[in-house]
């Protein structure tokens, strides 16, 4: 049976890169942690500057505009990421990430108290997308509509993108914040100047596709497959609730194993030798995060689940300067979910499910769930 | 329980007395600028980057295999760089002062 978690342990070990296909395009995903965190150190070698085309597979028939500060490289990186920054701050502020805990205990409430529920539909959504409105600082009824954008904002459900949708409902909201601006994400960045000017719609429009498609079905996988761990460990539930110590490093573990984005992809200015492999001027390459999380010359027992695991030098959340900015939105939902549900959950039973995998011509991998219903015991 | 002393960029000094844990856990504890400790200190993100002054390298020691893979890249990275995040204090570090490396 092909191991969906790891489908890249033999390549892996044979030789640094698997040129895979995908849609027909030849992509040299380079497996090693030293050798993707080199790449992604290199921005001169691997480019970022590759308007909808960082993502693997590639975004151009779902999204209109360049995402940023994602899909630029320096120097001007640095000036477009610092414009949006003090917003993936705000889960370090107390008073957000009290409302990120009240969120998590109300949800686990609600599960407690149904007979079952689909931990996709009915935690993790809500959750992503509730928790998304304090992030961007905007009113909280707006979650409601991110709800029915379901895992995926550009592929999920009936198969049609939402793509259009969400970057129509951007430009009304950037319209909507300049007759009423506030303190939010849309007002900041109507009143925010770059090299001297106000940003273009099309520049606004790019931040805001990332804040909405970059940490959706990442956080509703991870938070999904951290559920599914502990329904199936409920020791390691008893053993955080005994050391609550190891909140951080299990979190971290989670990060490591569970991590739902397999790869993004880089775009070589010139004819360039990747371990062996040629890659023509203008083609893409893979930094392969979830191969590389499991890189046996780094991590003992790399596909183990070990709650105390450290060091731990994942790169869950990238690597280099465009290292994920939602990070500190992610630890803080996933480490309030692991302390919420040690403190008033005893168990949960898994009663059906449908896995989310990703398949591509030389690999399948797991990547979450579609659906995963479970009964929730309270403490 | 040693004492440890924290330089930031800014000039300004962090003393720490009685310290407990990991020097990341002191500097977090204790608001110390630059220090953000982001992967709770799994040697994974490299927020808790310090320079160990000349006096006190031999008593740390040098960085391990995997810090040192983590700090490779770091583009403030210098010979006597070290993530604090796996520096454990004991009574022997009294005394021991560190300097807060740049942001990348």
């Amino acid at each position: 049976m092909q191991d969906y978690n790891d489908p890249f342990r033999e390549a892996r070990a044979k030789c640094p890169v698997l040129a895979a296909q995908h849609q027909g395009e030849t992509i040299p995903m380079i497996l090693r942690l030293k050798d993707v965190r080199k790449a992604a150190k290199d921005y001169t070698t691997f480019s970022s500057d590759a308007p909808r085309r960082v993502p693997i597979p590639s975004e151009e028939d779902v999204r209109t505009v360049r995402q940023y500060p994602l899909e630029v490289d320096p120097p001007v990186h640095a000036e477009y990421r610092k414009l949006v920054e003090p917003f993936f701050l705000r889960p370090k502020q107390p008073e957000v990430l009290a409302k990120i805990h009240s969120l998590i205990e109300r949800l686990l409430t609600e599960a407690c108290a149904a007979d079952e529920i689909d931990i996709v539909k009915d935690f993790a959504i809500p959750l992503q997308s509730h928790a998304l409105t304090y992030l961007l600082n905007v009113d909280e009824k707006e979650a409601e509509l991110w709800i029915s954008w379901g895992i995926h904002v550009f592929k999920d459900g009936d198969g049609k993108s939402k793509g259009p949708f969400m970057e129509k409902y951007s430009q009304q909201m950037f319209e909507a914040a300049e007759v009423n601006p506030g303190e939010d994400f849309f007002s900041a960045l109507n009143q925010a100047e770059f090299q001297g000017r106000k940003l273009t719609m099309e520049e606004k429009l790019g931040y805001a596709n990332i804040a909405f498609a970059g940490g959706r079905d990442t956080i509703i996988h991870t938070a999904t497959r951290i559920l599914k761990y502990f329904a199936e460990n409920p020791k390691a539930l008893e053993c955080i609730r005994e050391h609550p110590e190891m909140l951080n490093t299990a979190c971290e573990e989670f990060f490591r194993l569970f991590i739902p984005l397999t790869h993004i992809g880089r775009v070589c200015p010139v004819k360039t030798d990747v371990h062996g492999h040629e890659v023509e001027a203008g083609d893409r390459v893979s930094l392969c995060w979830s191969s590389a999380n499991r890189d046996p010359e780094v991590f003992e027992a790399p596909n183990e689940v070990r709650l105390d695991r450290k060091p731990n030098p994942h790169i869950a959340f990238g690597f280099g300067i465009h290292n994920c900015l939602g990070q500190h939105h992610a630890r803080a939902i996933m480490r309030g979910i692991v302390q919420k549900l040690s403190e008033s959950v005893a168990s949960i039973e898994v009663t059906d499910q449908t896995e989310l995998i990703e398949h591509e011509e030389d690999y399948s991998r797991k990547v979450g769930y579609e659906m995963l219903r479970a009964k929730f015991n309270a403490r | 329980m040693p004492k440890i002393t924290f330089i930031q960029q800014n000039g300004e000094k962090v003393v720490v007395e009685d310290a407990v844990g990991t020097l990341m856990e002191i500097a977090t504890d204790n608001d110390v600028e630059g220090i953000t400790g982001d992967c709770g200190g799994v040697c994974s993100c490299s927020t808790c980057h310090v320079y160990v002054t000349h006096d006190w390298q031999d008593r740390i020691g040098s960085a391990d295999e995997i810090e040192m893979d983590t700090l490779d890249f770091n583009e403030h990275k210098k010979p006597n760089s070290r993530l604090c995040c796996q520096i454990e204090l004991t009574d022997e570090l009294d005394g021991l002062i560190v300097e807060v490396a740049p942001e990348e």
